[in-house]
């Protein structure tokens, strides 16, 4: 019995030990997709693979990973191979830090496609005040040092403009890692930020300090960084009505029986307004694919075709909330599926 | 010499003192009482939570489509149906068309929101089962939307439950068990999902964290207790092990990530390098079971063997293994089920990732139970809250099963002296 016992123990090891021997070689060549990065693009791009493998019975489903934007970035960029992604979901423009890595590590043709526009809206619980707010205000609530003048001081919504509720400011937002973060940076700090003529002066002599000073967000507990997790944030706001929540546009779509949206300079987030662009939280969606890996992995290409066909306006990626892009954009994007146009990287910022 | 008056216990000071005695130990055995309640209340309230979000997250309500195949506007050629080309031959037939507007047909104009975008994947399969339907009239059982499963619930918006309400009016439509939740894998949409995929990762995973941790947990084990010379190197040895235990397990995810993966090129996501991380935590734990368990088998046994001209090989490999076996195995198997709840270390080497296909081995992408039912929770439609609450009820069943097997393991092989 118990010999028995041991053996069987014994045996279990190594048969796991075998298993293991036979793989774990890693420069063999891949049969699935491999694709990193933003949590926003994430839903899209799993819609898009469940959508290619079910035209495609033959072919292993693509693993889509959410790191986040800038993880995904320096995953996507650290080498051409079957050990390294196929494809960045990105919730921003490749940076020219990034692209500069990307061609460092020998990844040289990047295809940039635009997939569609997200808005990076604002919310409050139904049951809260109704705020009506701008990016001028939303920076001078939320910056570390607004205007360079100083620590943040400002403890309600009233001591940031009269106009607004004597509540304490809450936020809950993305952290530093996420592409909402950089667009909630890059969109509407910024544009707050540069309302300041100071400012504007501040950017042609210091480009450095312009940026400090424009998007670094407080951190003595009124932004509260809420993780990856947009459903968290969701939560909290339904839990204390006078929170100020920031995410993806399609979790406002999908959350609207408990949450209102913030109007932005009196733009409401609707699908219209964040298409057209009008509503100043509009930003678009990208993937970037190594041209290189296109021929290596099977597959890859039909991926990109399968993006391609769900993102018109009423196909299966817009009725999963992402928001088409505007018709010349999509054209362009479509052509850069069927050229394989690579990215110059002489326009990135 | 003085003579010691006897107590008298029935003074006051005596009776208060006993009183005192009396309560103190009243209130102590309500106080553990107490605890034990919150406890059991905390544990009960999980429970309970989990299992009423929980169980409707195993059932799926379907709707009743009739589909005429012979009208259809597709074409299959039956031939084709026969190979292993016959998904091919399926996915270019056109179905997803015919299914909606068979729903259309059925339902009025808006009949094709009613059903879960990838309903016709069933049809496909009806098909594939029984060629001989596409020559007539069927009715099949369709997955219905997020929307409708939710109204069946009684959780949806007004809409979908005047639409339900309708479908139920005209008996379209069942609320049945889901027995593709315990044999599909990842999806988008939450009543495709399923949790096969992940609880194959995860089974791949803690065979590999068993098959590298308890060999070398035991063997450390035994070397340190039966042959290590007691030197201050071997106490070095016992407080890093006994450190190791208690650090933290998102410090083994770094060291996974920056070892197996950047430094030895080892494939990202695969159960193996979840494995040999898990293993790196479990490693400890089985050590410190492993030398309680041998410490626990007396001197007189080695002693007796020894006598009768055993060596200490034979020792160590009749005797005192098998006796301590069975507390070494309540350890590993304690170690086994932390690894099994663990997320964070998992993170880091990139098993947070869409995996829709079940991992055939340990170098194929997995993810693993707890990974999955955090990637749900983060999902943007709101079928996925009772679909996470169902993947943990799945989650806590498999822990119970490990935690009886301990339990089982030990009333079994356990000798008292």
């Amino acid at each position: 019995m118990k010999y028995s016992l041991l053996i069987g123990v014994a045996a279990l090891s190594l048969s796991a030990c075998g298993d293991q021997a036979g793989g774990g070689g890693s420069g063999s060549a891949r049969d699935q997709i491999r694709a990193v990065g933003s949590s926003t693009v994430y839903p899209f791009a799993t819609a898009v693979a469940e959508q290619f493998v079910n035209a495609n019975p033959g072919m292993k489903s693509p693993i889509i990973e959410s790191t986040g934007t800038g993880g995904g970035m320096k995953l996507f960029c650290a080498g051409v191979g079957a050990q390294y992604p196929d494809i960045e979901d990105a919730s921003r423009r490749i940076k020219k830090s990034e692209f500069e890595l990307c061609q460092k590590n020998g990844v040289k043709e990047i295809i940039e496609i635009q997939v569609g526009v997200d808005g990076l809206a604002f919310a409050e619980s139904k049951k809260g005040p109704g705020m009506k707010l701008t990016p001028v205000m939303i920076y001078k609530a939320l910056a570390d040092n607004p205007f360079g003048k100083g620590k943040n001081k400002t403890e309600t919504w009233k001591d940031v403009d009269p106009s607004l509720p004597a509540i304490p400011i809450s936020v809950f937002g993305p952290p530093s890692t996420s592409g909402t973060r950089d667009s909630l940076a890059e969109l509407v700090l910024t544009k707050g930020c540069e309302s300041d003529p100071a400012m504007e002066e501040l950017k042609k002599k210091n480009e450095d300090e312009f940026k400090a000073t424009c998007t670094r967000v407080r951190e003595d507990g009124k932004y509260v960084d809420s993780g990856e997790n947009d459903n968290l944030i969701v939560q909290k706001l339904g839990a204390n009505p006078n929170a100020v929540g920031i995410f993806g546009y399609s979790f406002l779509e999908e959350n609207k029986d408990t949450l209102n949206d913030i109007p932005l300079n009196g733009v409401q987030a609707t699908y219209e307004t964040v298409s057209t662009g009008q509503y100043p939280g509009a930003r678009p969606l990208y993937i970037y694919v190594k041209k290189a890996h296109i021929a290596a992995i099977p597959g890859l290409k039909a991926y990109l075709e399968a993006f391609a066909a769900g993102w018109e306006p009423g196909g299966y990626l817009t009725k999963r909330g992402m928001v088409a892009s505007p018709d010349d954009v999509r054209k362009a994007s479509a052509e850069a599926v069927k050229n394989l146009t690579v990215l110059d990287g002489a326009s990135l910022k | 010499m003085t003579t010691r008056n006897p107590t008298d216990w029935k003074s006051d000071v005596m009776r208060r003192r006993i009183a005192r005695r009396y309560g103190a130990e009243r209130r102590f055995r309500l106080l553990g009482l107490a605890a034990v309640l919150v406890s059991a209340g905390f544990l009960a309230f999980l429970l309970i939570s989990m299992v009423g979000n929980g169980i409707r997250g195993f059932t799926r309500t379907e709707i009743l489509v009739p589909i005429d195949f012979s009208t259809a506007p597709m074409v299959v050629d039956p031939a084709t149906l026969k190979g292993a080309n016959a998904d091919q031959a399926l996915a270019n037939a056109g179905l997803p068309n015919v299914t909606n507007l068979a729903a259309i047909a059925a339902f009025g104009p808006k009949g094709d929101e009613l059903l879960s975008p990838n309903a016709w994947l069933t049809v496909r399969d009806a098909i594939k089962a029984d060629p001989s339907i596409l020559g007539k009239k069927e009715t099949l059982a369709l997955p219905s939307s997020t929307a409708i499963d939710l109204a069946a619930k009684s959780k949806g918006s007004p809409e979908a439950e005047a639409a339900y309400a309708k479908l139920a009016q005209a008996n379209a439509v069942s609320t049945g068990f889901n027995a593709s939740f315990l044999t599909a894998s990842d999806a988008t949409d939450p009543t495709q999902v399923g949790i096969w995929g992940a609880f194959k990762g995860s089974l791949l995973t803690m065979l590999v964290t068993l098959a590298l941790s308890f060999p070398v947990g035991v063997a450390t084990a035994l070397y340190l207790e039966e042959y290590a010379p007691k030197t201050w190197w071997t106490d070095i040895i016992e407080v890093s092990i006994n450190n190791l235990a208690a650090v933290p397990s998102i410090i083994f995810g770094l060291l996974g990530l920056s070892i197996f993966l950047n430094l030895l090129d080892f494939p990202r996501s695969a159960a193996l390098v979840g494995g040999m991380t898990l293993a790196l935590m479990t490693m400890p734990v089985i050590v410190i079971a492993g030398r309680n368990a041998i410490k626990a088998v007396p001197p007189s046994i080695r002693d007796a063997a020894l006598g009768v001209g055993a060596s200490p090989v034979q020792v160590v490999f009749h005797h005192v293994l098998p006796l301590a076996l069975p507390g070494i195995l309540t350890g590993t198997i304690i170690g086994m089920a932390r690894a099994l709840g663990e997320t964070a270390p998992l993170l880091m080497i990139g098993m947070r990732a869409f995996i829709a296909t079940p991992p055939g081995g340990v170098t194929d992408p997995a993810t693993v139970l707890p990974v999955q039912i955090f990637l749900w929770s983060d999902e943007v439609s709101k079928g996925f809250v009772e679909k996470t609450s169902a993947a943990i009820i799945v989650l806590l069943a498999f822990l119970l099963a490990m935690n009886g097997l301990a339990i089982y393991l030990r009333n079994k092989f356990e000798k008292r002296w």
